[in-house]
């Protein structure tokens, strides 16, 4: 659909349009987001201590890797509303294992990404192969998985004082004050963002979200890449979950349900298009940056709850409205450059 | 493309037939009709939705927000109902004012070229809000007898009044879309956009037409909403959407637009009930019917899949018998 | 002859106690009692399941506990109905919204069925008895008493699920009333009211936030259980520990980690598995005509004690319990 954010392996001109496409499309969330902060700290001059900012990105720290998963997705034209579940799905019973055997170490960490893959994987291959409709796939996929954690943990919870040490001490860390739990979401994202931006297999997924049917002429293996995604999606809500888990410490049956919407709301403020083919993670964590700041502002300035809900609302279609109009401008742009380069030709 | 969709409706009939029998064993309760006449009414609000979204799906679109608009007509008739408005008074200009909210959405979607998802993401969080500021903090139960009617009522002892209002509904919405020149038309934007539009169809306006439909449609389940329940407040409904979109994609409504139809709908709450009401009847713990019903709905759809890899397995072992015969 | 009397007379005595058995409701045990909580998996309302079954257990009768898995108005409501289908002696319920509620528990009493909440009440005259933990008065009281063990003046701020949970709006009120006009409670200052919709994330994020936002800010009072633990967490994750303080409702599983090592000083709740063996016990009381509901009676149930009928049939469990360093072993849950 949106095919100028699809980075292909052309020279000359267009690629460093379609770079600047892609940093442009990132500069819509990350202007939006300056425009509110300035906004907020007009109001009130607190917002831009240290501390505050410090408190802002480690509450959205969880959410930008979810949010990262979410439009990995997105960008093979997919979604995936389970990603709540898989997160406490894996969350629960990473926890309670760690709770049956105290002295576990940080290999504990591989347990909720293997979880994470496979519920992903599970989603991947009914989609790919099955040929269901994502959202069906992904809701009916967001009930089994949460019931299961249901079963298993049969009305229990696990406190905070049964998780090994470590893992509440890595959720509170900071290096030269900068949380941890921030450092490593950004350095996820970032990962990421680099593997879909130059690795082969990264483009090719844009593509896949792009033009299916084109792509699968091309030769390219679109039901694997499609697996791959979720695969990659399910295993980032894996990592979230933990971290989840070690960050608020009581770990409970409907943990981190309802951020299906959260995740794709910040998703869509972060420019990822819901129709596949464009946006990036970085936009996506962006988003959620943007959400966390919203909240914090909205403490600050002491609006009443009920506001906070219709400003939310509002923000993601003014968000989705700034990214539809710059992407309109890129493509205007695209197209006046294209008959340029054609008719010099 | 209609010799497919009788295939489907058709397995929703059986499933709920198996699922009707499943119940009778597993309670001796649910074989009563009166039994199963009420229980059709927790079914009531969400199919009304369920019916406005499938038109909107049919177009190509969807939206996530009706559950939103649902609190916000809620809301709007304890005002009236405060006001001591006449409820003939009331219900026109409320649903006019969801139907208001719809058609926002759909000049969101149509003319601004927002994508659907992301917009209704967005008015189901405003709507919501709206109502929230419009409502009181303890929600307003004072309402006149006249407003609860349609919820709370029977017609000759057991059946609901919400329940004949759906029918009604959906036998309105059903004719609507196979019968009319605008159920065509949202055919065949759900299936070509490009094409429509080219062979002159105003699509925006198609699209706006049905977001108002969706949204006048949730106002009158607000109506049944605060009949059944009594109560208004900002709250109502929230999270109900998920059922209704999982109504709308088990009804055989393809999500991409263009195929599927109301009666697919119809049934697929059907079935939803007919399980809810069977495992709740026998006490069925709350894990296990979600595990059920998310399990039914990716049974539901693997099914062609399910029948092709049955099929491709025939052939390769008795490759003589799948030739045509001579 | 005299064989024939004594006969008779036997007769007549089997007679006589088959006629006193077979009296209109003269049941006293085997009753059918179905219990809901507001969702099922939370430990607290799975201990009050625990208490209600021991109680049914106990008395002879037949207890069925079930519900759906998150806190669902039309799901409530469902399950009611469906109870209702069932056709048992009595329903115990802890309401999600006390409203709508109301119109499925009128027809079961309609139909003679005995209607008890806990927990959280349903509208008055949608049920015949409610068992409140506490006063309303008396749990705010409990909450600002233990906000003192934190710290002896300063600045508060309440969190709570909602703005539309009955509860803790009540809660919250007279907490600001009693830190208004009671001398005792004077040395606080309301500074903000939050709501994280008995979520830990969000209440860990608003913990977070509300330390921002006032820096000044000594305790954090949380009516909700889920928000309490979060927000003694997000003070020690921030750094803040022994300067903001959390307290409120919590269980004790879920907070005995902050109050040992020292970073929290005092929270409190209740026994739920007593509330709900107290509510399942009361009700089967109800049941077999021995429970009398005019303010003032008084009714002993079993190992819980015994209580007092109050006002439009409510009755207080009123057995507040504070945990601190030294009583939270105790509690056992």
């Amino acid at each position: 659909m949106s095919s100028e954010a699809t980075v292909g392996a052309v020279e000359g001109p267009q690629r460093t349009l379609g770079q600047f496409a892609l940093r442009f499309r990132v500069s819509g969330v990350l202007a939006f987001l300056i425009l509110l902060s300035a906004g907020f700290a007009l109001l009130r001059p607190q917002f831009l201590i240290p501390e505050n900012l410090s408190a802002i990105l480690s509450n959205a720290a969880i959410l930008m890797i979810v949010a990262a998963a979410q439009a990995v997705i997105l960008i093979t034209r997919n979604l995936d509303v389970s990603v709540g579940s898989i997160m406490g799905f894996a969350a629960y019973l990473t926890a309670d294992f760690a709770a049956r055997n105290p002295g576990v170490g940080p290999a504990l960490v591989l347990m909720p990404l293997a979880i994470g893959g496979a519920l992903g994987a599970l989603n991947g291959l009914l989609v790919s192969y099955g040929k269901v409709s994502p959202l069906i796939a992904t809701l009916g996929t967001m009930s089994v998985y949460r019931g299961l954690t249901y079963v298993y943990a049969r009305g229990q919870e696990v406190t905070s004082n049964r998780l090994p040490r470590w893992m509440i001490e890595l959720a509170d860390a900071r290096l030269s004050g900068v949380p941890i739990l921030v450092l490593l979401a950004a350095a996820v994202v970032c990962l990421l963002a680099a593997f879909l931006r130059f690795y082969p297999l990264g483009r090719r997924m844009y593509a896949v979200g792009s033009n299916p049917e084109a792509s699968a002429f091309f030769g390219l293996r679109t039901q694997r890449i499609v697996l791959l995604a979720y695969v990659v999606g399910g295993v980032m809500c894996g990592l979230a979950g933990f971290l989840y888990a070690a960050r608020v410490g009581t770990v409970t049956v409907i943990l981190a349900s309802g951020w299906e919407l959260t995740s794709l709301a910040a998703a869509v403020i972060g420019g990822v298009s819901v129709t596949g083919g464009s946006g990036n993670v970085i936009g996506a964590a962006l988003g959620a940056v943007v959400l966390a700041t919203i909240d914090n502002g909205l403490v600050l300035l002491g609006v009443p709850e009920f506001w906070r809900m219709f400003i939310q609302g509002v923000a993601i279609v003014a968000a989705a409205t700034a990214d539809v109009v710059i992407a309109t401008r890129i493509r205007r742009s695209l197209r006046v450059r294209r008959r340029l380069v054609r008719s010099a030709a | 493309m209609s010799r497919r969709l009788p295939q489907w409706e058709l397995t929703l009939v059986v499933f709920t037939l198996v699922a009707a029998a499943w119940s009778a064993t597993l309670s001796p309760y649910y074989l009563s009709l009166d039994q199963i006449l009420n229980s059709t009414r927790q079914f009531v609000y969400p199919g009304i939705l369920a019916v406005g979204l499938a038109v909107v799906v049919v177009l190509g679109e969807i939206d996530i927000s009706l559950a939103s608009t649902l609190a916000f007509g809620a809301v709007l008739f304890s005002k009236f109902s405060a006001a001591a408005a006449p409820i003939w008074l009331a219900v026109p200009i409320v649903v006019a004012a969801c139907a208001a909210l719809g058609a926002l959405n759909g000049v969101l979607v149509a003319r601004l070229g927002l994508p659907s998802l992301a917009v209704t993401l967005g008015t189901m969080g405003a709507f919501r809000g709206l109502a929230f500021i419009l409502g009181s903090e303890t929600g307003y139960t004072s309402f006149d007898d006249s407003y609860l009617y349609v919820g709370s009522e029977e017609l000759l002892g057991s059946l609901p009044i919400s329940f004949v209002l759906f029918c009604g509904v959906a036998l309105a919405v059903g004719v609507l879309m196979r019968r009319t020149v605008f159920g065509r038309r949202c055919y065949a934007v759900g299936l070509n956009k490009e094409a429509s539009w080219a062979a002159g169809i105003d699509v925006a306006q198609l699209k706006i037409q049905a977001y108002a439909l969706a949204g006048g449609l949730a106002g009158l389940a607000a109506l049944v909403w605060i009949g059944q329940y009594g109560s208004a407040r900002g709250d109502n409904a929230d999270g109900a959407i998920l059922l209704v979109v999982t109504a709308v994609v088990l009804g055989g409504v393809d999500i991409n637009g263009g195929r599927g139809g109301i009666l697919g709908v119809v049934l697929a709450l059907f079935l939803l009930g007919t399980m809810r009401n069977g495992m709740g009847l026998a006490n069925v713990a709350g894990p296990t019917q979600t595990i059920v019903l998310g399990a039914l709905l990716i049974a539901g759809v693997l099914r062609p899949a399910i029948f092709r890899a049955v099929a491709r397995v025939y052939r390769l072992m008795f490759p003589r018998l799948a030739d045509a015969p001579n | 002859m005299q064989r024939r009397s004594a006969l008779l007379s036997g007769a007549a005595a089997i007679f006589a106690f088959a006629l006193a058995f077979s009296g209109a409701g003269a049941k006293d045990s085997g009753f059918k009692i179905m219990m809901t909580p507001k969702w099922t998996g939370f430990p607290y309302f799975e201990a009050a399941a625990r208490g209600g079954k021991d109680a049914a257990d106990e008395l002879g009768d037949q207890f069925v506990y079930a519900g759906a898995d998150h806190a669902d108005v039309t799901l409530q409501v469902e399950t009611l109905q469906n109870f209702l289908t069932q056709k048992p002696d009595a329903i115990v319920l802890a309401a999600i919204d006390l409203n709508a509620v109301a119109p499925v528990l009128k027809q079961a009493r309609k139909q003679g069925i005995v209607v008890t909440t806990f927990d959280a009440d349903a509208a008055a005259d949608a049920r015949d008895m409610f068992f409140n933990q506490m006063s309303y008065k008396q749990a705010a009281k409990t909450m600002l008493d233990c906000a003192l063990m934190d710290a002896p003046e300063g600045e508060v701020a309440f969190v709570a699920a909602s703005p539309t949970s009955p509860n803790h709006s009540a809660h919250i009120k007279y907490m600001k009333e009693y830190i208004q006009n009671d001398p005792k409670y004077q040395v606080f200052k309301v500074v903000d009211t939050q709501y994280a919709n008995d979520e830990d994330a969000k209440s860990y994020d608003v913990a977070i936030n509300l330390m921002q936002a006032h820096p000044n800010l000594k305790v954090i009072i949380s009516s909700s259980a889920v928000s309490a633990p979060a927000g003694a967490r997000a003070i020690d994750a921030s750094g803040h520990a022994g300067k903001v303080f959390s307290t409120g409702f919590a269980l004790p599983s879920a907070i005995k980690t902050y109050l040992e090592d020292g970073s929290e000083k005092c929270f409190a709740l209740w026994n739920p598995y007593e509330l709900g063996y107290l509510a399942t016990y009361a009700t089967h009381l109800k049941l077999a005509g021995k429970l009398d509901l005019k303010p003032g009676t008084t009714f002993k149930a079993g190992k819980a004690g015994e209580y007092t009928v109050g006002e439009g049939g409510e009755i207080v469990y009123g057995k507040p319990l504070m945990f601190t360093k030294d009583t939270v072993d105790k509690a056992g849950f």
